[in-house]
């Protein structure tokens, strides 16, 4: 698990989207950003290979689940391992997998808390795998 | 029912019989007066009758008798008095057939052929006596001769005695036997016209029998009718009310009109409710329908909008004044709810959009914070900076918690009636206002007596809304007081100033569970409502605070939500300060009903 991480980060925020990417980035994630669904979707198509993807629900035209089924679509040697959906709507009683994803936040999301679910998650993972 | 033309025919029927009745008793009268008479006189009659017979029966034994002196001792004077008795009884024999006693001898025996037959030959004896001389030798012999041929008539007025003897003892045989038994006829009439009374008594009787049926009969269709109207008066959803426009006294109310005011004719609300219709009418002619609008409060905070008119009626045989009225108020809330609803709707989808807008910045500033901590770490003397980066993330999360519960208060609500639990509803409630009376300095404290699990029915986010608006009007309240009476606070000065000590603000929320029902107080110490607000308190619109202050959520409102959960809101004035009482059916109601 030395080797880099990587993260494609999905926000028409394009504010949110940097100053979450610098986040992991300066915890030495590789990350990529993209402020449309086609961009990301393109990206993941391209054989970007994320290990996370993190996208919001409602960016422009496209909604982020169709960002998520794209993903989910991709053969298993570039689809990522974690999804990750962060709203800033109105919801009761939604669960990460109403949206197909693995984890949920609703905005503003606490970074450090988001840090810490990714690495269980993705530790999980590796136990797993081994 | 009886026809007329039978009552025609009764009633000619009764004159008739009266009218014979009168005239069988006059005939029995009359007839009975002169049977006495007729009978007295033939009595009369048949006694001198009997009397004549005697009479010529006499007088031939006399004659035969003097015949047979002068036989033995002829002399002028014996011929003389024999010719005297023979002339005597040749005037007798004519009354034995032509007088009044005579003819009635003539019908029991025949008086006439017998004498007259005589009479003659009387006349002739006459003669011949005459002619006698007392001196010849013969005349003895002669006389004799005559007496012989008188013998014929003796036998016949002896017969006829006999006969008038014997019929005058039949006649007092009968006259005793009529005078021992009373007269059948008389009494056969009598007893006619007795029947007659008696039938004109009960032909009487019939018809008022059948009068009384009629009466009867009349008295209970109308009886029938008035107990009709009576249920109609009764079961109309319009208020009711007679009125005595001299005492002003109520006479009569329906079930609808009890519900407005009182049930209770002693309840010192219907002079004022008799007092409000007098003012609200102040014109003479309201009896047209509508003419009559007036408001009227039920008690303190509940007012009601009511319209109808007020008109003459004959109530009890008395000229009375009727007034219907019908509530308007859900007419006219419904209109005001509806605008307030669309305007809540539009609210609730500007709150809604308005926190999402809100969350992205926030999480932008959140992640910004992050990366600045993150860059500070490693410089030396970062602390302060690190500190004031710290309070931001809090502030960022209190923000987060508003637009969490912005958006939960925007939720469109629905129209069922669901059981939630009040306790939680108030919380959230008082969390949605907890920042602003913080900021207002207000203390705001919820104490329960009821548990968690108590439920109560409605839509909770309206209820939510009701009790935000009933803190929301507590917190305005001391803001208008500051407005309103700052030298006022210095006046009552000398206790020193408002935001502490005794007068600190406080708002206390408390839910208690009384008699199965769930209430819940909010009480301030912001000095309470005039009084003459109190009264309108719930009516659209009465409101003392700015428009712009306004939350779109009237008084009014919570009270039709209230209403519509089945329970009650009032207002008053108490400790220092306003206090509204909700008034709810409980799950524990339920369930004690189903119990039993």
């Amino acid at each position: 698990m030395n080797a880099t991480r990587t993260m494609l980060i999905c926000d028409d925020e394009e504010e949110l989207a940097n100053e979450l990417g610098e986040y992991f980035a300066s915890l030495g994630w590789r990350v990529a950003l993209s402020v449309t669904a086609e961009d990301a979707i393109g990206l993941l198509h391209q054989g970007l290979a994320p290990q996370v993807l993190i996208t919001d629900l409602r960016i422009g035209a496209v909604d982020g689940r169709q960002v998520v089924a794209e993903a989910r679509a991709l053969p298993e040697a570039i689809r990522p391992i974690l999804i990750v959906i962060i709203t800033g709507h109105v919801m009761h009683n939604v669960a990460a997998a109403d949206y197909d994803s693995d984890l949920l936040y609703v905005k503003p999301i606490d970074p450090s808390d988001m840090l810490g679910d990714i690495d269980s998650f993705l530790a999980g993972r590796a136990k797993a795998a081994d | 029912m009886i026809s007329s033309r039978n009552k025609r025919s009764l009633g000619l029927l009764k004159l008739g019989l009266v009218v014979a009745s009168v005239a069988l008793f006059l005939a029995t009268a009359l007839v009975y007066v002169s049977q006495t008479r007729q009978q007295a006189f033939l009595t009369a009659t048949i006694r001198s009758s009997g009397w004549v017979a005697y009479q010529a029966q006499l007088e031939f034994v006399r004659a035969q008798a003097e015949f047979a002196k002068l036989a033995i001792v002829p002399s002028a004077l014996g011929i003389d008095k024999l010719m005297l008795r023979l002339e005597i009884l040749r005037s007798r024999l004519p009354l034995l057939y032509d007088s009044d006693e005579g003819r009635v001898l003539s019908d029991v025996v025949d008086t006439r052929g017998p004498t007259q037959i005589f009479e003659a030959r009387l006349d002739q004896i006459i003669d011949d006596v005459a002619r006698l001389d007392p001196e010849d030798g013969d005349t003895a012999a002669q006389l004799r001769e005559l007496s012989t041929e008188l013998e014929p008539l003796g036998e016949a007025l002896q017969t006829i005695l006999m006969e008038s003897v014997a019929y005058n003892q039949e006649i007092f045989r009968r006259e005793r036997a009529l005078a021992q038994r009373p007269g059948a006829t008389p009494l056969l009439l009598l007893f006619i016209s007795g029947a007659c009374l008696a039938a004109v008594l009960i032909l009487q009787s019939r018809r008022d029998r059948i009068r009384m049926g009629e009466i009867v009969e009349a008295q209970a269709t109308l009886a029938a009718v008035e107990e009709n109207l009576r249920a109609v008066i009764q079961a109309v959803p319009a208020c009711v009310v007679v009125i005595d426009p001299d005492t002003d006294h109520v006479s009569f109310f329906n079930p609808s009109a009890a519900d407005l005011v009182s049930p209770s004719l002693d309840d010192p609300a219907w002079p004022r409710f008799v007092n409000a219709v007098r003012v609200a009418a102040g014109e003479p002619d309201t009896s047209r329908w509508g003419a009559l609008t007036m408001g009227y409060a039920r008690s303190p905070g509940d007012i009601v909008s009511l319209r109808g008119s007020v008109g003459s009626v004959l109530w009890e045989r008395r000229q009375q004044q009727l007034i219907v009225l019908v509530d308007t108020s859900r007419v006219r809330n419904a209109e005001l709810q509806v605008m307030q609803a669309a305007k809540l709707a539009t609210l609730g989808e500007m709150a809604t959009a308005i926190a999402h807008e809100l969350n992205q910045p926030l999480a932008v500033i959140k992640m910004a914070v992050a990366n600045a901590r993150r860059l500070l770490d490693p410089l030396p003397g970062g602390e302060p900076v690190a500190a004031k980066l710290e309070r931001i993330s809090a502030q960022v999360d209190r923000a987060k918690r508003i637009t969490d519960q912005v958006r939960r208060y925007g939720r469109m609500p629905t129209e069922q009636l669901l059981p939630f639990s009040l306790r939680h509803a108030v919380e959230l409630a008082a969390g949605f206002v907890a920042e602003q009376f913080r900021a207002a300095n207000i203390r705001l404290s919820i104490e329960t007596s009821a548990p968690a699990e108590l439920l109560v029915f409605g839509e909770q986010t309206m209820f939510e809304q009701v009790i935000v608006n009933l803190l929301i009007n507590a917190r305005d309240a001391y803001e208008t007081q500051d407005e309103d009476r700052p030298e006022a606070a210095h006046h009552e000065g000398g206790a020193g100033d408002r935001q502490s000590g005794a007068g600190e603000r406080e708002v206390q929320v408390a839910i208690r569970l009384e008699n199965a029902r769930a209430v819940v107080l909010v009480q301030d110490n912001a000095g309470g409502v005039p009084p003459e607000m109190l009264e309108r308190l719930f009516e659209p619109f009465a409101t003392t605070k700015p428009t712009e202050k306004g939350t779109g959520l009237g008084l009014s409102l919570a009270r039709s939500v209230i209403r519509d959960m089945n329970g009650t809101i009032v207002a008053e004035n108490s400790g220092g300060g306003a206090r509204f009482v909700i008034n709810l059916p409980t799950s524990h109601a339920l369930a004690a009903q189903d119990a039993a």
